[in-house]
């Protein structure tokens, strides 16, 4: 190619000049409606209802009816919690083997959905009748519950906000607030040290205390007190 | 059981009065609630429940009271007098007694000695208490792991109900009081009042903004009067005695005596200690240090009390007194600390504690003492940042000034006292890289440098 001085600048004019005289493309956003496919759904996320839970039963249909397979949930947040997250595998430590298994629309095994199992409400309802469903009493209840059954399931936690009249997230605040109380399975693996990880404050700081007085320092008598609760467990 | 210390022969003794004498009797074992009964009456128990009935009258038993100037053992010291008669006044249908024997604190077994040692005075105290305000419900919180504790106070409860004590028509007055007890657990926060209320109600631990105070709008929206056990475990002996009796015992602003969790390198225990003593008579119940030891510091108050040097030893143990150089009474815990223990690295667990502990209602407590935590971290890891110290100051004093409840005004002070009185200890780490005490292992880099 041979060399002629300036012709890159005057290509590059020439463009200029060409755009400057084409009609404008700017649209007067809030007056003039955009134009966009008639398929478009806006940004996708789950909503709440007004007693604080999901309105998505994360039944999959979306994720199976999606063409270009763009829809994806997992089943744990970061507190090892049941509700559920938006998004793509990769930021909820999902296998993308499991999702897609879902995604199939096949039923798979998933301890995320443990906590929508249904349970036998009969137990439930006798110990609601025993405190009279009052929802003043409800630390009672929910210790009776968890004695029960074990632990405090979603299904539980439902059935007695709908039997007291109680909110549904005024209930889950309170079990999720005490120590005692547990929303995970006992034999759990993954959520089960979760819970234990945060249960020892105490004992910790007690360890930690008789550690530190000795001059061995706070952390080697039973791990830093940060260790215990601050941290986030780690999801799988 | 937990074991309760000898005082000097001088000390003056009102809670634990007749503990001694009730421990050595069979039946205080507790298979028959109404023997123990009948063994505690012989030896004065009700007697001030009588007093309050008979001769005073509510108005009478709140005037005496309040004349006593005794004040609430929880750690704040508000006036006891002045709480009742906010109650007594208070318009409403119905009023509560809360009697709060949770004892948060897990180095400090106060509360449960408390009760342990003589639950009849508690339910006493209770019983004045309702009938002075006009209360016809009662409800003692007890830690649920104590279950020693949850059985006395029912024992006690029962056969005071059979004998007249408590419940319909109590001892003729045509007032009634049911007493309860509940056991609660799972939070540290469960011993401040309005989170023992709240979760009284079934609800989420978490502080309520005050005023109102529970005196004036408490558990289920009714006036209620919290008061800890020793607080009304002190009370039977001011109806009975006479208020003029109880303010010779103690401190000017702070009569009466308060029990004291000292730990010191010999011995471990709960002591009667009259407000006012000094913090030295008060350390010297758990023994000298070791040989070849010197007392370092002293941290009175538990998990959010302060550092206190051995220069200031010699402050009365005492609400106002010991405020005033940062530290407080708190859940009544004396720790002595040696010159085995690195200052930073007993601030850091202490903070550390009440950072896991906050219930994360207010921003600055949830989030503020955590970053304490962190710069506590770096600065014992020895890679301190050049700002830390002036961060670890405003920080403080943010959290401090956007309290909501006395946990998050008070976490802060061991790390802002640690920093105050052992200044020289502090710039050993930050700018030496070294620990005096040969606890922390700081890396040796230069002053003040970031990793």
């Amino acid at each position: 190619m041979s060399f002629i001085p300036g012709l890159g600048i005057v290509k590059g004019m020439a463009l200029t000049l060409r755009r400057f005289f084409e009609p404008k493309a700017t649209i007067r956003y809030p007056e003039v409606p955009a134009d966009v496919s008639p398929k478009f759904r806006g940004r996708l996320q789950l909503l709440y209802d007004e007693w604080g839970t999901l309105k998505c039963e994360t039944c999959f249909q979306c994720a199976q009816a999606c063409p270009i397979e763009c829809i994806d949930m997992g089943g744990i947040d970061t507190k090892g919690r049941y509700h559920v997250h938006w998004g793509p595998p990769e930021q909820y430590g999902e296998r993308r083997e499991e999702s897609a298994l879902r995604r199939s629309g096949r039923t798979v095994p998933d301890k995320a959905y443990e906590h929508f199992e249904p349970i036998d409400t009969d137990r439930v309802e006798a110990i609601l009748e025993d405190h009279d469903h009052d929802p003043k009493r409800m630390l009672q209840i929910l210790e009776a519950v968890q004695a029960e059954l074990g632990w405090l399931p979603v299904a539980a936690l439902k059935h007695i906000s709908f039997r007291t009249g109680a909110y549904y997230a005024l209930i889950y605040g309170t079990a999720s607030y005490y120590r005692h109380l547990r929303l995970d399975p006992p034999g759990d693996a993954v959520q089960g040290r979760a819970f234990d990880a945060a249960r020892p404050a105490e004992s910790t700081y007690l360890s930690g205390l008789g550690a530190a007085l000795e001059g061995r320092g706070a952390a080697a008598g039973g791990g830093a007190a940060t260790a215990a609760g601050v941290s986030a467990p780690a999801v799988h | 059981m937990t074991t309760i210390l000898r005082t000097p022969a001088g000390w003056p003794s009102i809670v634990l009065a007749r503990a001694e004498s009730l421990r050595a009797q069979p039946a205080m074992a507790f298979d028959d609630p109404s023997a123990a009964l009948d063994v505690a009456v012989s030896a004065g128990a009700f007697e001030g429940l009588r007093r309050a009935v008979r001769d005073l009258g509510p108005t009478g038993t709140i005037e005496t009271v309040a004349a006593s100037g005794l004040r609430g053992r929880g750690g704040a010291g508000y006036p006891t007098g002045e709480k009742w008669r906010t109650a007594a006044l208070t318009d409403a249908p119905r009023r509560y007694v809360v009697a709060n024997g949770y004892g948060a604190d897990p180095g400090s077994l106060t509360d449960r000695a408390m009760i342990e040692a003589d639950p009849f005075l508690v339910v006493e105290g209770l019983a004045i208490a309702a009938i002075a305000i006009g209360a016809t419900e009662a409800v003692v919180a007890v830690r649920a792991s104590e279950t020693e504790a949850v059985r006395r106070l029912e024992g006690v409860i029962s056969a005071a109900e059979e004998a007249g004590f408590l419940g319909p028509d109590l001892l003729g007055s045509g007032h009634d009081l049911s007493v309860t007890v509940r056991p609660v657990q799972g939070a540290y926060m469960l011993g401040e009042e309005t989170v023992l209320l709240n979760a009284l109600e079934g609800r989420r631990g978490q502080p309520e903004q005050r005023p109102p105070h529970p005196a004036e709008r408490g558990l289920f929206g009714m006036p209620t009067v919290v008061q800890n056990v020793q607080t009304l475990a002190a009370v039977p002996f001011i109806v009975r005695e006479g208020a003029e009796a109880f303010t010779r015992i103690g401190a000017r602003g702070a009569p009466g005596t308060i029990l004291v969790q000292v730990r010191g390198a010999e011995r471990e225990g709960v002591a009667e200690v009259p407000l006012g003593t000094p913090l030295r008579e008060v350390v010297a119940l758990g023994g000298e240090p070791g040989r070849g030891r010197t007392l370092k510091a002293v941290v009175v108050g538990g998990p959010s009390g302060g550092l206190l040097p051995p220069e200031l030893l010699d402050t009365p143990y005492e609400f106002d007194a010991l405020r005033a150089v940062g530290a407080h009474i708190g859940s009544g815990s004396v720790i002595a600390a040696d010159d085995r223990a690195c200052i930073l690295d007993l601030a850091r667990l202490l903070t550390g504690f009440c950072a896991t502990e906050a219930c994360g209602k207010t921003i600055p407590c949830r989030i503020g003492t955590r970053r304490l935590v962190e710069i506590a971290d770096r600065i014992v890891d020895g890679r301190p940042r050049p700002t830390d110290l002036q961060l670890l100051a405003d920080l403080s004093a943010d959290i401090v000034a956007s309290a909501l409840c006395d946990h998050e005004r008070l976490a802060t002070l061991p790390l802002t006292t640690g920093m105050r009185y052992f200044r020289s200890e502090l710039d050993d780490h930050l700018l030496r890289s070294s620990c005096p005490a040969g606890v922390c292992r700081p890396i040796a880099v230069g002053a003040g440098s970031a990793r």
